[in-house]
C-alpha cells in the first residue's frame, strides 16, 4: 500500500509518477532557466521530498541544465515533467503534468528579475471563449482522434500512438 | 530583408527563426497545452510555416491528436512548436524566444477552463533572487549553465 497524494505524468503517458506527499511550497518561477526549459514565461514547480516521489512507468530522461541542477522530461513527447538539484533533498514536478494540477495552488514566486512584463495583466488579455469555439470541426477531430494519456493512472496505455 | 525572431531549445540542439513580425501571440488554457508545457497554460507566437525555418538539428513531433503536431527537442525535452497537421501555420512556444519579453499575448483561448489560480497569480509573495539568498548556488549554476545562451551561435556547445 502507498500512500498516493497526486499522480501525474506527460502527454503521451510512456512516463507516469505519483507522488506520497503534498507538494510543499508550490511556486511560481520566472528564471531564464524555467522559462526555456518549459517553453512559457514561467514554470509552476510543486516540490515534494524525493522518497515521495516514484516513477510508476516508463522512466525518465534528464537534461542537466547546470552541473547542479536537472531537468526530467519525457524523450517520447517531450513533456517537461521535474525540476531537482541531484544532490538535494526535494524533486519539483510541474503543475501542468499532474492529472489535478488544481490541487496544487502556488505560494511564492521566485525569479522575478526575469518575470515577463505582462505577467500582472495576464487576466487583461482578452479573450474568454473555449479553445476552437471557432472551429467544431477541428474541435471534434482533436476529441476524436485525442493521443494524451487521461488525468488518471491507466493499467495499459499504447506506447507512442501519437508519435510521428 | 526580413527582420527574424530566433530561439530554440534550452539544450541549444534546436534552433530556428521566424521572419517577424508574428502574426498571433496568444495563450490557451486548454488541458493539452497545459500537459504538453507542464504549465498552467500554453503560450505561442505564430505565422505561416514559409516564415519558419529550423536552423540548427531537428525536431521531434508527438501527434497530441491526428489533427495536430507538437514539436519538442528529444536531447532536452524543451516544448517548441505547435501546428495543425498539413496547416500553412506553425506558433512556436513563447520561453523558447530568445527575447520572449518582446512579444505580450493579446488575446487567449480557454479562459474560460483556465486553473482558479490563475488569475491570483500576480498576487503572489516575490521572493527575492536567488543571487541574494544563495549566493554561492547561484555562482555554482552560473558557472556551469548548460542552457544555449539567448542568440545564435556559430558552433555548440563552444569548444574550448
Amino acid at each position: 500500500m502507498s500512500d498516493t497524494h497526486l499522480t501525474g505524468g506527460c502527454q503521451c503517458g510512456a512516463v507516469r509518477y505519483a507522488l506520497d506527499q503534498q507538494p510543499v511550497n508550490v511556486h511560481v518561477c520566472h528564471c531564464r532557466m524555467c522559462q526555456k526549459a518549459v517553453g512559457g514565461p514561467f514554470a509552476v514547480i510543486c516540490p515534494v521530498l524525493k522518497p515521495a516521489f516514484r516513477v510508476t512507468r516508463g522512466s525518465m530522461s534528464y537534461f542537466m541544465s547546470s552541473d547542479v541542477g536537472r531537468r526530467g522530461f519525457c524523450s517520447a513527447c517531450g513533456t517537461p515533467m521535474t525540476f531537482d538539484y541531484p544532490d538535494g533533498d526535494d524533486i519539483g514536478v510541474l503543475v501542468g503534468t499532474l492529472d489535478e494540477p488544481d490541487r496544487a495552488p502556488p505560494e511564492n514566486q521566485y525569479g522575478n528579475e526575469s518575470r515577463v512584463a505582462w505577467y500582472s495583466d495576464l487576466t487583461a488579455v482578452p479573450g474568454d471563449r473555449p479553445t476552437y469555439a471557432d472551429n467544431p470541426e477541428m474541435l471534434r477531430r482533436i476529441s476524436s482522434t485525442n493521443h494524451q494519456h487521461p488525468d488518471h493512472d491507466t493499467e495499459h496505455w499504447p506506447s507512442g500512438g501519437g508519435r510521428s | 530583408m526580413s527582420e527574424f525572431a530566433t530561439g530554440g531549445c534550452q539544450c541549444g540542439a534546436v534552433r530556428y527563426r521566424f521572419a517577424l513580425p508574428f502574426l498571433e501571440v496568444s495563450l490557451c488554457h486548454c488541458r493539452m497545452c497545459q500537459k504538453a508545457t507542464g504549465g498552467l497554460f500554453g503560450a505561442f507566437a505564430g505565422g505561416f510555416r514559409d516564415d519558419f525555418e529550423v536552423t540548427r538539428g531537428t525536431l521531434s513531433l508527438f501527434r497530441s491528436s491526428d489533427s495536430v503536431e507538437r514539436g519538442f527537442c528529444s536531447a532536452c525535452g524543451t516544448p517548441l512548436t505547435f501546428a495543425r497537421v498539413g496547416g500553412k501555420r506553425i506558433s512556436v512556444t513563447m520561453g523558447s524566444l530568445d527575447h520572449p519579453e518582446a512579444f505580450p499575448p493579446t488575446e487567449q483561448a480557454g479562459w474560460t477552463g483556465h486553473l482558479a489560480f490563475v488569475g491570483a497569480l500576480a498576487e503572489l509573495p516575490n521572493i527575492p533572487p536567488i543571487e541574494d539568498v544563495a549566493p554561492d548556488l547561484a555562482a555554482t549554476i552560473r558557472a556551469s549553465n548548460h542552457q544555449h545562451p539567448d542568440h545564435d551561435t556559430a558552433e555548440w556547445p563552444p569548444r574550448n
